[in-house]
C-alpha cells in the first residue's frame, strides 16, 4: 500500500494504489455527524466479533482496541482525515465502534473541570 | 471492557511561522512516532492555492504534524502543528474549534511571521501563549520588548523556551492551560 504511483487518481504525495473514493464508495462525508479530528474511537463488543469486513474497516477495528483518534486512524491508513471520518462513521452506524467526542461548553471551549484535570495531568509529568 | 469508559479528547494548536520549531515542539512532546495527517483542501481554498479547479471537490491535500499525550486513563491530548501561511486558514478553523488554545512560537529574528497566528487567535478569542523559541540572540531581548513588538495584551503569557526539550515544551503547555482556566474564571 505504500509508494503509490504518481498517477494516482486522488492527487496526494506518497499514498495508496486504490483511489480513496473507491474505499468510501465515492462518499466524502458520512450521514449526520461531522466528527472532529480528535474524536476518540474504541471498538465495541460486537466490533470485536465482526466478520467479513474490508481491509480498511478491519484495520480501524484493530487500532481501536485502545482509544485512537480520527486523525491517527487517517495517518495509519494513509488517507486524508475526511476519508477516515467516513469509514469510522460507517463502523459507528454498524455499532462496531464507539465514538467519544470532546466535552465543550456553550462557548465551544473545554470547560473548567476538564481543564483542571488536564493541568493536573500535565504538571504531574514535569520533573 | 472499556466500551462504556468515559474518554475525553483534547487538542492544543502549535502555531507560528515557517521553520520556527512547530514540528520540533510536537515531536518533543509526543508519545507516538512522528505522524503526518493530510487534510483535503476543498474548493473554497482552491483560489488561494492556485490549484486547478476540478469537478471533484477535493483537489489536493496538505500534510500536518500531530502528536499525542495520554494525560491520564481518560484524557488524551493531541497537539497539532498548524501551517503558518494564511492559505491554510481553512484548516485552522476545524482545528481551532473546541481546542484548549494555542502555543504561538516566535523567532525574534522574524517576529512578523507570527502576526497572522496572533491575529487569528485574538479575533476568535482563543487562549494562546507566546513561546519565544531559543534561537541565536533571543536572550538579548527583554519581555517588555517582546510584548511591545507583538502588541500583546498584558494578560497574555510570554515564555522563553526551547522546543527541542520536552520539559520546556511542557512548561508552555502548562502555562497555556493555566491561562485558559483563568479566562474561564473571568468569563464565568
Amino acid at each position: 500500500m505504500r509508494d503509490g504511483t504518481a498517477d494516482d487518481q486522488a492527487p496526494r504525495r506518497g499514498g495508496r494504489v486504490v483511489p480513496v473514493y473507491a474505499v468510501t464508495g465515492g462518499r466524502t462525508r458520512s450521514a449526520g455527524k461531522e466528527l472532529p479530528v480528535e474524536a476518540l474511537v474504541t471498538v465495541t463488543h460486537s466490533g470485536r466479533h465482526a466478520a467479513d469486513l474490508q481491509l480498511e474497516y478491519r484495520t480501524i477495528l484493530g487500532l481501536a482496541a485502545a482509544p485512537v483518534s480520527l486523525v491517527e486512524i487517517g495517518a495509519a491508513l494513509q488517507v486524508p482525515v475526511g476519508v477516515a471520518r467516513v469509514l469510522v462513521g460507517d463502523l459507528a452506524d454498524a455499532g462496531y465502534v464507539a465514538v467519544h467526542l470532546p466535552q465543550v461548553g456553550g462557548d465551544g471551549a473545554p470547560g473548567p473541570e476538564i481543564l483542571e484535570r488536564l493541568l493536573e495531568g500535565l504538571r504531574a509529568r514535569s520533573g | 471492557m472499556r466500551d462504556r469508559g468515559e474518554l475525553y479528547p483534547l487538542k492544543i494548536l502549535v502555531a507560528g511561522g515557517f521553520g520556527v520549531g512547530k514540528t520540533t515542539f510536537v515531536r518533543s512532546m509526543s508519545e507516538i512516532p512522528p505522524l503526518l495527517t493530510e487534510q483535503a483542501m476543498t474548493a473554497a481554498s482552491v483560489g488561494v492555492d492556485d490549484t486547478v479547479a476540478v469537478p471533484d471537490k477535493t483537489t489536493t491535500t496538505v500534510a500536518m504534524d500531530f502528536g499525542r499525550i495520554t494525560v491520564d486513563e481518560s484524557l488524551i491530548l493531541y497537539l497539532f502543528g498548524t501551517p503558518g501561511q494564511s492559505r491554510f486558514w481553512f484548516m485552522w478553523d476545524e482545528l481551532a474549534r473546541g481546542s484548549v488554545g494555542a502555543v504561538v512560537l516566535v523567532d525574534l529574528r522574524r517576529v512578523d511571521e507570527c502576526f497572522p497566528a496572533i491575529d487569528y487567535f485574538e479575533d476568535r478569542r482563543i487562549p494562546y501563549v507566546i513561546g519565544v523559541n531559543r534561537f541565536p540572540g533571543s536572550d538579548a531581548h527583554s519581555e517588555a520588548d517582546v510584548r511591545d513588538a507583538l502588541a500583546l495584551a498584558p494578560e497574555t503569557p510570554v515564555l522563553w523556551m526551547d522546543a527541542r526539550e520536552a520539559d520546556s515544551s511542557l512548561r508552555s503547555l502548562v502555562a497555556l492551560v493555566e491561562h485558559a482556566l483563568s479566562r474561564t474564571a473571568v468569563a464565568g
